[in-house]
């Protein structure tokens, strides 16, 4: 019975939070105008609910995840990964790249590839974590960063295993480039310009309370495109970029010391 | 005395970081909750000014806040006045053919833009102060217990990344005197797979000492049922507690309040289970009180219905108007640069050994 109830509240516990981390990316979309008018003060106090929200999710998330992926060498590889990764990451902030090119995403969608979707999740977000306590970027849009880095990490693992990886793992380097943007921005949508009547907006990129879906997606890309889009393609490039220059020599090495961390002396 | 300034602690950036953290948390809640743009500006200049007091050298964000204000300011001003047509004060017209920016562009819009750019810089000024006053090492001791093996993940990166830049440094040398140059991004490959292995070489040996030392002997890091399935009770509990929070109002706090009360039982209970150990321990001071004392008085102003509560907010339309201002709240808002003037900039020594 015990045996069955691990996995199955595993799942349950990783479903859960997969649909807090995308309730707190997406709620712009579905922030309602005349709710918010009846629950006094909501609109200024949803996006520091939001905020703790995802914290306290990311926190469930991480200790469920240790709990079950954690030997010497697992924990040894993945500290330093980080830190390699990490150093990338202080030496962008050192000597900033063009637009919103970013070395981290690289190493973290291989990691991800090779020793899989916890793994790729944890290496996404303990790299933002510890890139920003080093580099003093510690702040409430720590956990989004987290969560997006996370879910690089995470679906990067999920990639079919082919033997010459290079071009899908391109192509998912410069979709993770446009995404990662295209969150980090929503969830800060709303608060790029105050909210005034829906009809004196107009249609525009600016968010208004109590649009449909439909609406809301179309603003926000027509905000995304004229804001951010130019800016995340930089990144999406270099990532493709950095992933055909340096990913088979990489992936090849990664794959030799997955085997070697892998292996374990079976007793009895 | 000290120079004119009452001496009250002598701890490290002049508090302890647990104190801290709930003096940036005080002033994020404030900033947020608070939209009138001069009480965004005394939150962000009690926010320089405690930076400027107890900011460690060398540490917090190395970028130019000043310059990056300027940078968030003028894009905010611009993005709004260019995509929002609203207001009476109309600066120019731009023909209607064109999509998205066509139409009037004022300024109440242009206004709305910078004060909603002031709270973003202020956000910034707040979090910067909190990574330039307390300690890396402090900031990991923030973590939870219960997150004991990715704990030690998260001190291996930050002990192997001075470590990871020497290694770097390490190859690009050998490989430079081997007559290696770089042209192009493939030339990058003897340096960045080198050290990928290296890193992993080390990974290798440290996992060895690790087991060596007894890391991994005792089955601990399996979470019990009953904790792994309180932690999805309370994880739906705070999402529903979450959408009743912003769609209906106080039933929505009260499962809010039982959701935390649920998670945080759980945690403590979990982080009983990894005791952990210190060579120094910091003893909680009379300053480090007063700190949490100077973060609730932010807190007072925008959640207490005090009079003058009206001006916390400041909407510029439809047309362009001051925005109110009470003498009480401004006060209680420049409590948050209490610990720059209360509060000694001194060394680590609050520690006992």
């Amino acid at each position: 019975m015990q045996r069955l109830a691990q996995p199955v509240l595993s799942f349950l516990l990783y479903g859960l939070s997969g649909v807090i981390g995308l309730v707190a990316f997406t709620y712009p979309f579905f922030l309602d105008a005349a709710q918010l008018a009846a629950a006094a003060g909501a609109r200024q106090s949803a996006p520091l609910l939001t905020m703790l929200l995802l914290t306290v999710c990311l926190l469930i998330l991480l200790i469920e995840m240790q709990g079950q992926a954690v030997s010497a060498k697992v924990v040894a590889a993945l500290g330093v990964l980080v830190a390699v990764t990490a150093a990338l990451r202080f030496l962008e902030a050192a000597v900033p790249g063009p637009g919103g090119f970013s070395p981290i995403f690289a190493p973290i969608i291989l990691a991800g590839f090779v020793f899989g979707a916890r793994f790729g999740f944890l290496m996404g977000a303990l790299t933002l974590l510890v890139s920003a306590l080093i580099t003093g970027g510690v702040g409430p849009w720590l956990p989004y960063q987290m969560f997006a880095a996370g879910w690089v990490g995470l679906t990067a693992g999920w990639l079919p295993p082919l033997r010459r990886p290079l071009l899908l793992l391109s192509f998912f380097g410069f979709a993770w480039g446009l995404l990662f943007g295209l969150l980090m921005n929503l969830y800060f949508w709303p608060f790029t310009v105050p909210v005034v009547g829906s009809a004196a907006a107009g249609d525009s990129a600016v968010w208004q309370p109590g649009l449909t879906l439909t609406a809301g997606a179309a603003r926000y890309l027509a905000f995304y495109a004229s804001t951010s889009l130019l800016w995340d393609l930089i990144r999406a490039v270099g990532n493709v970029v950095l992933l055909l220059a340096l990913g088979m020599p990489a992936v090849r090495a990664l794959v030799r010391f997955r085997d070697r961390f892998q292996f374990q002396l079976v007793t009895g | 005395m000290d120079g004119g300034r009452l001496v009250i602690d002598e701890a490290p950036g002049g508090g302890d970081s647990r104190a801290w953290l709930a003096w940036a948390l005080a002033a994020a809640a404030a900033t947020m909750l608070a939209r009138n743009p001069l009480y965004s500006l005394i939150i962000l200049l009690a926010a320089r000014l405690t930076t400027a007091a107890h900011g460690l050298p060398g540490q917090g964000m190395r970028l130019p806040l000043w310059r990056l204000g300027g940078l968030i300011l003028t894009f905010s001003a611009l993005f709004s006045a260019l995509f929002l047509h609203v207001g009476q004060t109309t600066l120019l017209r731009l023909p209607a053919s064109w999509p998205l920016i066509g139409g009037p562009i004022t300024l109440e819009a242009a206004v709305a833009g910078a004060s909603n750019g002031l709270v973003l810089l202020t956000l910034l000024a707040v979090f910067v102060a909190l990574n330039a006053i307390v300690p890396v090492h402090d900031l990991v001791r923030l973590l939870p217990r219960a997150l004991r093996d990715l704990g030690i993940v998260i001190l291996i990166a930050i002990t192997y990344v001075p470590a990871t830049m020497q290694h770097w440094q390490r190859i690009r040398e050998a490989q430079a005197i081997r007559g290696h140059q770089l042209r192009g991004l493939r030339d990058w490959r003897p340096i960045v797979i080198p050290l990928l292995v290296g890193g992993l070489e080390r990974a290798m040996g440290l996992a060895e000492a690790m087991v060596a030392r007894g890391y991994g002997a005792t089955d601990s890091s399996r979470q019990p049922m009953g904790v792994r399935a309180g932690f999805l009770v309370g994880l739906a509990a705070l999402l529903a507690g979450w959408f009743l929070a912003i769609w209906v109002g106080w039933q929505g706090w009260l499962l809010l309040a039982f959701a935390a009360l649920l998670l945080w039982t759980l945690l403590w209970r979990l982080g009983l289970r990894y005791p952990r150990t210190q060579y120094h321990s910091r003893q909680w001071r009379a300053g480090d009180s007063l700190l949490l004392l100077a973060s609730l008085l932010p807190l007072l102003a925008v959640l207490v219905p005090l009079p003058g509560r009206a001006s916390l907010a400041y909407v510029p339309f439809p047309q362009l108007a001051l925005p109110a201002f009470s003498p009480v709240i401004s006060l209680l808002l420049a409590g948050l640069a209490l610990p720059a003037f209360i509060l000694s900039p001194s060394q680590h020594n609050g520690y006992n050994t």
